[in-house]
């Protein structure tokens, strides 16, 4: 660390600031900066504001019990945390979920990754002092909010992907609703490439800022929008297929820049795959049950399973280690924002202040997933 | 003459209790009104995102249920110019300290509006180790809002509440 030898933080020089937790670029998060002027010199993220206990809570509620508290953590992209979940209780059961319930998984999933995407876009866009993304990216997430509330039931927190398949069937209304809501937002998403990525104001804020390079991607272990905006191509539901995604076509889209601009567009990129994927599931739709028949207190086999799967932000993982009880032994969530936030230190470094809501929120950093 | 001096004061003492009561009648009742309705169109929250509820509240502020409105913003900057703070969702055991130094800093008159399950009694946290059972053994709350988390209207509805409560309060202090 030359930095550390060439700046004291005990010297006059250096300032010491903490940005946040009550900061309205930093949310339920803190980040220690040594500034030298303008200029951040050192940063050490503080994490744990939302610290919840998750996988002790895990340990003593049943398989079952475990959904709602679940998908709290990441309640915009609240399907996709309990995916893998879902995958790694059917696997220890032995369970073979209908081909239905597969491709409702998938279809949820994405819708939830857009909700998830929009949210990320609307907000980067504020960061940067665009007024209209966030004016229309909020607007028009509610479109997929209310598509998913009409399959689910809920607004936000579907509880809708559980062990043995999904909850409940699509309603008819809703297959049409989606196909109609994908075609509107195809040429929603040309208005936002013309009115914010192609927009001047936007390049100057973004391009060239927190550049991030792949062997630094590597190293530091990124997974999702942020490595894939790096040149890294990683995609779980590529590399090792799950659910109904071996029969659909789609893209990893990739970029090379590495910078907050690229790592905001993976996003928009990621949302066209997204709405392929969800026409292509609501036309391919088979039909059959949606799920199996579970006890509301299912045992589950003695054994330990590792599964993972595509959430918005990047690579969602559980670690599932079963007893033969109704309630697991063990659940360990590895969940993709505690490996972006390993790169934000990184990026924090000889940047103006000006500019640490944007590399800070274009991590796609959810700290209440962070934190679990 | 002892006698008649108390009575003088007395006397005195009921002109100027009259006194008050009409200046109550033509000013304070006139003024409390107007301060406190200045107060209820521009609450602006601190930006203390707590939990999962902080999502809610985006797409509160969002086109569709549009918080500004009722003259609320999503974010500002200072603390010390805003009236309202909104405690969205769980509080740990690390960010209690930090949210009853938040609400310490704010300038009087300030409301509190509890947002969620879990700023209320714990929500479906209630058995962490690491979560507060509600937050009114911290800070004082003004409205509830249940719901876990609530939809964006029902938390215009608290906002709109708290916006009757304030518009009815008593004193010129706004309380």
């Amino acid at each position: 660390m030359t930095l550390e030898s060439e700046f004291s933080p005990d010297s006059d020089r250096i300032m010491s600031v903490s940005l946040g937790p009550q900061h309205p670029g930093a949310g339920h998060f803190r980040v220690r900066l040594w500034l030298d002027g303008d200029y951040v010199v050192r940063s050490e993220p503080d994490a744990g504001y939302v610290h919840r206990g998750e996988e002790k809570m895990g340990e003593y509620r049943n398989y079952i019990q475990n959904v709602p508290h679940l998908e709290r953590p990441v309640i915009l992209d609240s399907s996709n945390i309990l995916f893998p979940y879902a995958t790694g209780v059917d696997e220890l059961m032995n369970s073979k979920v209908p081909a239905r319930g597969q491709y409702l998984r998938v279809i949820m999933s994405e819708i939830n990754r857009i909700i998830s995407h929009m949210y990320f876009i609307a907000i980067q866009g504020y960061f940067q002092g665009h007024t209209t993304m966030i004016a229309w990216g909020m607007g028009d997430r509610d479109l997929w909010i209310d598509l998913a509330e009409r399959i689910a039931g809920a607004r936000v927190t579907f509880a809708y992907i559980i062990p043995g398949g999904v909850r409940n069937d699509i309603p008819e209304f809703a297959i049409e609703k989606g196909l109609k809501t994908c075609d509107w937002f195809d040429k929603r998403m040309d208005e936002y490439e013309k009115i914010y990525f192609e927009n001047p104001m936007v390049h100057q804020r973004s391009d060239h800022i927190g550049v991030l390079s792949r062997e630094d991607a590597i190293a530091y272990g990124a997974t999702g929008t942020v490595a894939r905006a790096s040149g890294l191509k990683v995609d779980v539901r590529k590399d090792e297929p799950y659910s109904a995604y071996p029969d659909l076509e789609f893209e990893t889209p990739v970029m090379t820049q590495g910078d907050a601009w690229a790592r905001t567009y993976v996003a928009l990129l990621d949302m066209r795959e997204a709405v392929k994927i969800i026409r292509q599931a609501l036309k391919k739709l088979p039909s059959g049950p949606v799920r199996l028949k579970l006890g509301p207190q299912p045992r589950v086999p003695a054994g330990e399973v590792y599964s993972r799967t595509e959430a918005a932000r990047g690579e969602m993982s559980y670690h599932i280690i079963s007893d033969g009880s109704p309630r697991p032994y063990r659940l360990k969530i590895g969940v993709p924002s505690a490996k972006n936030l390993r790169v934000l230190p990184h990026l924090l470094r000889d940047v103006h202040v000006a500019d640490i809501p944007v590399i800070y929120w274009g991590l796609n950093y959810w700290p209440v997933e962070s934190d679990r | 003459m002892v006698v008649a001096q108390q009575q003088k004061t007395g006397a005195f003492q009921v002109l100027v209790g009259k006194i008050d009561d009409v200046l109550q009648y033509a000013i304070g009742d006139p003024m409390r009104y107007l301060a406190n309705w200045g107060r209820l169109y521009s609450l602006w929250p601190v930006h203390l995102e707590t939990a999962c509820c902080s999502v809610e509240v985006g797409a509160a502020a969002g086109a569709r249920f549009d918080m500004e409105r009722f003259g609320t913003l999503e974010a500002f900057g200072s603390l010390r110019a805003c009236d309202l703070i909104i405690v969205m969702g769980t509080v740990t055991r690390k960010l209690a300290p930090r949210l009853k130094l938040v609400y310490d800093q704010m300038a009087e008159p300030k409301w509190v509006i509890a947002m969620g399950a879990c700023s209320i009694t714990g929500g479906l946290y209630f058995d962490s180790y690491n979560v507060l059972r509600g937050i009114d053994d911290i800070i004082p709350v003004d409205v509830y809002v249940p719901g876990c988390p609530p939809r964006a209207e029902a938390f215009l509805q608290g906002l709109v509440l708290l916006q009757e409560k304030i518009r009815k309060a008593p004193s010129l202090s706004g309380r």
